[in-house]
């Protein structure tokens, strides 16, 4: 038994000495400490096009966006194809750390007012570790529209809405991004009867890099069965990034009007088959206004 | 106990083939890009080093996802349209030591001739560094410049004021007996 035992440990021995022989090769030293390597740059800009990507402003980044979606293409020449009026919105992005993000904004749409929290909580790691980032994403809407005098009674608290999101997200290439995005949806006042109160999306995009300043970027949200019918159909966005190197120029096409989560995943009403669709764009400009590290 | 006595053999001789390897897994590389309109300067701590001391062979790597700069924008851009460090995730250098006295205390200037590949691009390099040997630890310390063009890094026109076309590297390792 004893001398197995020995056997045994002059063979390990012998194996791990083996070992450290055939390290001839200085090069072989890098490849015993590979470590896992975060994934960094899955999409360009903090949004795919409507729907939030997983990248967050940097550390002490404010990120100001400003964004417009003009009126219906189908609507020709009188209205020059709807860039005759436009819908805009503006928003503060801030990055408290590398992996959270905190936002406000406002839309000329509805006239809503956005707070956002957003938070990469597991990075994409290449060599080891996860597959997937994962982001959540909570924003809370405040409808400032005047209420109608229909003499129906109204508070404060019926012009709130909320979105809760994932994005599970991976780099797949260099060259394609892909996510997929769940969210749902919560109205605390609808338009009518018709309407659910709470809507769930099940959404994907991706992002494809044309070469290193310019991708190709899609997103769609379908939503999932509700208890009563409405109107509402699926948003479905296609579009370009152009980086420049302080700014992200996104410019897309889509169904959806309306730039904040409420509007585009449970409000479209504009479909693809009928052309009703908006030329729009989204300008990223970052700022360093706090210190990285 | 014979089985015992070549076992001791065995770890001993094991020692001292690695007797003459020093190596760090923490080595520090800055560099800075200087232009009239702004300077921009990164580092990394996490450059590995080796240097076998019986034939004179050095490298060096360093994972290009490693450096950070004071902006998260420019960490991007030097990642995403310089570096390309998704393709090409790492730096080596690999090369012989010339002109060092292994037993020679206090400071010695060398020259290590070799292969600097960054980019997927490899270039002849001969770089002029110091070495400082103190028991079990060696410190190579370097300067040395990098032209972006040498390394088929391509940097657009309306950004040639910001970035410097040669970058100065500096470089830090405090290489232990392993």
């Amino acid at each position: 038994m004893k001398r197995t035992i020995c056997g045994l440990a002059t063979g390990l021995f012998l194996g791990f000495g083996g070992g450290l022989f055939a390290q001839d090769d200085l090069m072989d030293f890098f490849d015993d400490g590979a470590e896992p390597a975060v994934v960094t740059a899955v999409f360009k800009a903090g949004r795919i096009i409507n729907v939030q990507s997983p990248e967050t402003s940097g550390k002490g980044e404010m990120n100001f966006i400003i964004a417009h979606r003009f009126g219906r293409i189908s609507d020709g020449w009188y209205d020059l194809f709807g860039l005759d009026n436009a819908q805009m919105r503006m928003g503060l992005d801030y990055g408290v750390t590398d992996q959270l993000q905190v936002g406000v904004a406002r839309s000329g749409f509805g006239k809503t007012l956005e707070a956002s929290a957003k938070w990469r909580f597991v990075e994409q790691q290449e060599g080891g570790g996860s597959p997937v980032s994962l982001t959540g994403y909570s924003v809370l809407m405040r409808d400032g529209l005047r209420f109608p005098e229909d003499g129906i009674q109204r508070k404060g608290v019926h012009r709130m809405s909320y979105v809760h999101q994932l994005v599970v997200a991976r780099k797949c290439s260099p060259d394609l991004s892909l996510a997929l995005i769940p969210s749902l949806v919560h109205r605390n006042l609808v338009g009518n009867v018709e309407q659910a109160n709470d809507v769930g999306t099940i959404g994907a995009g991706f992002r494809y890099k044309l070469n290193n300043r310019l991708s190709v970027n899609g997103e769609y949200h379908y939503l999932l069965p509700r208890p009563v019918e409405d109107n509402f159909v699926n948003s479905l966005s296609l579009g370009l990034d152009i980086e420049t190197g302080g700014h992200v120029f996104q410019l897309h096409i889509t169904n959806s009007r309306g730039m904040f989560e409420r509007a585009f995943l449970a409000e479209t009403t504009s479909s693809w088959q009928d052309g009703d669709l908006y030329f729009g764009f989204n300008i990223n400009r970052v700022f360093q206004v706090g210190k990285r590290r | 106990m014979k089985q015992f006595l070549f076992l001791f053999t065995l770890c001993f001789s094991v020692t001292v083939v690695q007797a003459q390897r020093f190596s760090t897994r923490d080595a520090r590389i800055e560099f800075l890009s200087e232009t009239p309109v702004e300077d921009i300067q990164a580092e990394s701590n996490e450059a590995s080093a080796i240097f076998d001391m019986s034939n004179g062979q050095m490298a060096f790597q360093v994972p290009i996802l490693s450096f950070h700069f004071p902006k998260a924008l420019m960490e991007e851009h030097f990642n995403e349209n310089y570096m390309e460090s998704a393709r090409y995730p790492k730096a080596t250098f690999r090369g012989v030591v010339e002109g060092l006295d292994p037993n020679k205390e206090g400071e010695q200037f060398v020259t290590v001739k070799g292969t600097l590949e960054m980019h997927g691009v490899s270039k002849e390099r001969t770089i002029q560094g110091t070495m400082v040997r103190d028991g079990d630890w060696w410190m190579v310390e370097s300067q040395f410049e990098v032209a972006c063009e040498d390394h088929a890094i391509d940097i657009p026109k309306v950004v040639t004021e910001n970035i410097a076309e040669i970058i100065g590297v500096t470089l830090r390792a405090e290489l232990e007996l392993k």
